[in-house]
């Protein structure tokens, strides 16, 4: 697997009510967990992805000490592998070719003794990762720990390609799976347009003035919304989907605006001379957005139907993205004093509730936070040294994982 | 004088028929290869081709947009700012010139409006990085405006970090990114 692996802190967090409270507990306590492979019909090339694949996963879910040697297996075989006599579980696959068809059947067992079965189908087998991703969660699941449904979801990147050009991609969220829905021109900011994930909205910078747009994944639709000069990018989709925080600036000054979805009418939500950007829907009726209202960017909320505006951060000289789930906020702030230092933009977790204020990365530039719909996962983007990552944050178990790029950077991205 | 009427005969041939033997055939590994039954890929080759930029017609037979944008220089901005220095302000006063009276003199000043092109450094790909990079290019129109520009000619955009003049890993590279581009448009 391609995967540099980053675990950042060699500890657990237990639960708690808060995610900002770090709470830590020794690894060793956990299960160990092997896999064995007993497929057959496909080859050694594409049964090792899966492996590896499945091993990754695994060892994300956070609640295994994950043993990573490949290991062949008879499906129906009674016993363990000789190596794995000593493992508490272990995951046996069998990949069979339905004509076609790819099936898959997996096995947990512990003792010798079969656990839990899952069988899966899937037409297409480049798509298998999606497969795994389940099966891990499935496993997850029986195990009883925290839910990991965002493990299945699809994620759209915007990648730069080189100056002036990017490549919108569907992947998943380790980015084994990649798929091209829009290859040329330049365009940006790429964001589900709701649960279903058929369509997504996007900027569009490759003619004119920038473009929203809403882009068809099956049907291949592309229909212009709005038009504005200077800038306009979807910075936010209401969970209902019938919604829309945008950033525009029709006479130059980037404001905060709301799209209605039926009516295609727009409300603006800010108005100040400086810079208003990337709103988020928050709990009662709340947007969370940047500001340069007091000199330098900070984080801000605000109703959506009143004047006032409240400072949500009182650390750091320069908080310059956010992303908002209920009660919590993670900001991205410049904390060196030296602009170009290696450790220049880090990403920070606050409750709206309490005062503490809880550091998730530590190296390189992160940035577009993003938090899973039950709130216990972040994904973002790191750039650290020439590379670019999708990493992943276990924010209840405290463990960063990151799944780098091979070749460009991402621009944006959208889960 | 046969073998030349012979030669001009397959030249011809060539010429009209195309120099490939075989049937005309349709690729669609592509399609086969993604999953097309869920996925499509759509090649926006011809939109990209419309990007905006300058063409190279003549105007008024002896210069063109081109000549007239290569003399603008960019204004270059410091870290995270998008106030004009003040030798910024001479460098624009010098474009404004060009703009108004170098283009009047040219008899072209009507013909074409401006795109001030706003660009940021790799520091940052998010919204607020698209906004400073949107709010340099106001602050040039800004000052055009002062110059004697007319607001309804002059368009905005902001492209953020997305389109770099130079991507080494410097800080005079980083530098050259941090700027407001002049394109002129027919």
């Amino acid at each position: 697997m391609r995967i540099i692996f980053g675990v950042l802190f060699s500890a657990l967090l237990l639960w708690g009510a808060d995610a900002t409270i770090e709470v830590r507990k020794s690894v060793d306590s956990l299960p160990s967990i092997a896999v064995e492979d007993a497929s057959s019909d496909y080859n050694d090339g594409l049964s090792k992805r899966f492996f590896r694949v499945l091993v990754s996963d695994l060892n994300v879910l956070s609640i295994f000490n994950v043993d990573r040697d490949y290991i062949k297996a008879g499906f129906d075989d009674e016993n363990v592998a000789v190596a794995h006599k000593e493992i508490d579980y272990v995951v046996r696959y069998q990949l069979v070719d339905d004509n076609g068809v790819m099936v898959v059947n997996v096995n947990l067992i512990n003792n010798d003794k079969v656990m839990h079965q899952l069988n899966y189908r899937i037409k297409n087998s480049k798509q298998y990762v999606f497969m795994v991703h389940t099966i891990a969660a499935s496993i997850n699941d029986f195990m009883g720990a925290d839910p990991v449904d965002w493990m299945k979801e699809k994620v759209i990147i915007s990648r730069t390609t080189g100056p002036g050009t990017s490549e919108i991609l569907i992947t998943d969220y380790t980015l084994s799976y990649q798929f091209s829905v829009k290859r040329s021109g330049l365009n940006v900011f790429p964001k589900w347009a709701d649960r279903a994930k058929k369509y997504f909205y996007y900027t569009s910078l490759s003619s004119g003035a920038p473009q929203l747009r809403k882009h068809g994944v099956y049907d291949n639709s592309d229909v212009l919304l709005l038009t504005s000069d200077g800038m306009l990018v979807c910075s936010d989709v209401r969970n209902d989907g019938k919604k829309l925080l945008l950033t525009m600036a029709p006479q130059g000054q980037p404001d905060i605006y709301e799209y209605d979805v039926a009516s295609k009418k727009t409300k603006k939500i800010t108005k100040y001379s400086g810079i208003d950007v990337n709103a988020q829907y928050m709990a009662d009726g709340k947007v969370a957005f940047i500001s340069n209202r007091l000199g330098y960017p900070n984080v801000f909320s605000k109703k959506i139907n009143s004047q006032a505006t409240e400072q949500m951060v009182y650390v750091g000289k320069s908080n310059s993205a956010c992303t908002a789930h209920n009660n919590y906020i993670i900001y991205k702030a410049r904390e060196s004093s030296n602009a170009f230092s290696n450790n220049t933009f880090n990403l920070h977790l606050i409750s709206t509730k309490t005062d503490f204020i809880r550091r998730l990365t530590v190296t390189g530039i992160n940035e577009h936070p993003l938090f899973s719909r039950d709130g216990g996962t972040v994904v973002f983007v790191k750039k650290y040294k020439n590379q670019s990552s999708i990493g992943v944050i276990r924010l209840n178990q405290n463990k960063n994982y990151l799944f780098p790029l091979k070749g460009g950077a991402i621009q944006s991205i959208d889960w | 004088m046969k073998a030349l009427l012979y030669a001009s005969t397959i030249t011809a041939m060539l010429v009209f028929t195309g120099c490939g033997g075989s049937e005309p055939t349709v690729d669609d590994s592509a399609a086969n290869a993604s999953q097309a039954e869920e996925i499509n890929i759509v090649d926006e080759t011809s939109a990209a081709d419309s990007e905006s930029g300058i063409q190279s017609t003549d105007l008024d037979g002896s210069t063109t947009l081109e000549s007239l944008e290569a003399k603008m220089s960019p204004i270059y901005f410091e870290f995270d700012q998008y106030k004009l220095a003040d030798e910024d302000i001479d460098t624009l006063r010098q474009n404004a010139e060009l703009i108004q009276g170098d283009a009047e003199a040219m008899n072209i000043a009507n013909k074409y409006s401006l795109k001030l092109e706003g660009n940021c450094d790799e520091w940052g790909s998010d919204e607020y990085n698209f906004a400073l990079g949107l709010k340099r290019a106001n602050a040039v129109k800004d000052e055009l405006i002062n110059d004697g520009v007319a607001s309804e000619r002059i368009t905005l955009v902001s492209y953020g970090s997305s389109n770099p003049v130079c991507t080494e890993k410097t800080q005079e590279c980083w530098s050259k990114n941090r700027r407001v581009d002049f394109k002129l448009l027919p």
